[in-house]
């Protein structure tokens, strides 16, 4: 699971290492990606609107 | 090494030419707000993070093209992946950005708020022209172009503003919050005021916020900035900034001024009275459609001359020019314009360029129908 977060953490950044890419294409479940992707789509947003928040009083 | 020196010397000569030249009347103002100081400064030190992160980006750049060409025997290096480099030319652009987004944003913090300002006025813009309202205090006015049209058909030399000249400035106070309430008649404006940093959409329908404090006395000028039709370039903006003992006086009289038109509404007014006044205000609403002569430019706008229509009926005539007509280029002027004002342009358009009907419309008839 932590891997998962690891290499999402790493496609928003937008840089990943070569061995761990392939790694995640041979051992990876999709299913896995595409949770823990919009969990972490939607965190980014409320930090962003926490931010936003903060900076508009 | 010869080469890359003249290349090196190029580039820079470049990045420090330009700021130069916009400097001299290229770059924008610094204005004459506090707000459009900071926006000012802060365009200036984007501009040159931007020159910097050219020099250094293309220098490399040149330099390598120069340094490693294949004719000094240079080999491509094959290798696929180098992470720490990846990061670092990731990180450094977000650093950049956001150091560059955080003072922007205290700036456009200031800009939108308008709160606990002195004076209100409200911007209306109409095709084309501008209309402001002092409001609470009983005085408006239309700010139509200046400049005389023999200058716009060539027949005369063009003047110091030419096109950046009214009839009527807007008067604000300096030292004094000023909202502006800022929307539209017909289609969506723009009212643009380098020096004031201010450049806001007056929409149909909406009503948009600006504010301005004016440090300095002075005229300002500006322009439609949103293409709104055939005259959009006719409509310029004209700012006259007052110490505000000026001010205020210039307001009370603007309030006196309006009493006088309000009384003058109830007496009886002479056929030559009427069409001194309405010459001048067919000038500077009707001429622009219309034309000076009455001759019109159809199909969009009909000619006034010899039109029999406006001769035989009156009340017709009246009804045009108070309520417009729905599906045409023809504005209601209800509103714009006063019971004198409308009585002295239908006056005059019955009795100018040969459409002699003798007819005087007397402004309290026309006060009169607007109440209904
Ligand atoms: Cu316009």
């Amino acid at each position: 699971m932590w891997s998962v977060v690891k290499s999402v953490l790493a496609a928003f950044f937008g840089v990943q290492r070569e061995e761990r890419r392939r790694e995640d294409f041979e051992k990876g479940r999709p299913g896995a990606f595409i949770l823990v992707g919009i969990v972490m789509a939607l965190l980014l947003v409320g930090v962003v609107a926490l931010v936003a928040i903060q900076a508009a009083r | 090494m010869r080469t890359l020196l003249v290349w090196m010397a190029g580039s820079l000569g470049l990045a420090l030419g330009v700021p130069l030249a916009m400097a001299n009347g290229w770059n924008m103002p610094v204005g004459v707000t506090d707000v459009s100081r900071e926006i000012h400064s802060l365009h200036m030190t984007i501009f040159w993070i931007c020159v910097i992160i050219g020099v250094v980006v293309f220098g490399v750049m040149f330099y390598s093209l120069f340094r490693f060409r294949r004719s000094k025997g240079a080999k491509s290096a094959h290798f696929h992946e180098n992470t720490t480099v990846e990061v670092i030319w990731t990180a450094v652009p977000l650093l950049i950005l956001v150091g560059m987004a955080v003072p922007a944003t205290a700036t456009l913090k200031k800009m939108y708020d308008a709160s606990d300002a002195e004076l209100d006025v409200m911007i209306i813009g109409q095709q084309w022209r501008w209309r402001y309202e002092y409001l609470g205090e009983d005085v408006a006015f239309t700010s139509n172009l200046g400049t005389p049209r023999d200058q716009i058909r060539g027949a005369e030399a063009r003047g110091e503003h030419y096109l950046l000249e009214v009839d009527e400035p807007l008067v604000l106070p300096i030292n004094r919050k000023v909202r502006f309430l800022m929307t539209s008649d017909d289609v969506i404006h723009s009212w643009w005021v380098p020096e004031l940093a201010v450049k806001q959409d007056t929409i149909p329908g909406f009503v948009n916020e600006n504010w301005v404090r004016i440090n300095e006395p002075g005229i300002y000028r500006g322009q439609c900035a949103e293409l709104c039709g055939m005259d959009h370039g006719f409509m310029p903006v004209v700012v006259h900034a007052m110490e505000e003992e000026d001010f205020d006086a210039w307001l009370a009289e603007r309030k006196e001024a309006a009493e006088q038109e309000a009384m003058g509404v109830d007496r009886e007014w002479e056929l030559a009275e009427l069409m001194e006044r309405g010459e001048g205000v067919y000038g500077s609403i009707c001429a622009s459609c219309h034309q000076a002569e009455g001759q019109g430019s159809p199909p969009a706008f009909p000619a006034l001359a010899g039109n029999q229509r406006l001769i035989d009926d009156l009340e017709w005539h009246l009804d045009t020019v108070i309520n417009g007509v729905s599906g045409t280029a023809m504005p209601a002027f209800r509103s714009t314009l006063n019971p004198v004002e409308i009585a002295a342009v239908v006056t005059w358009t019955r009795n100018a360029w040969g459409n002699d009907t003798g007819e005087a419309v007397q402004p309290a008839d026309v006060a009169e129908r607007l109440a209904q």
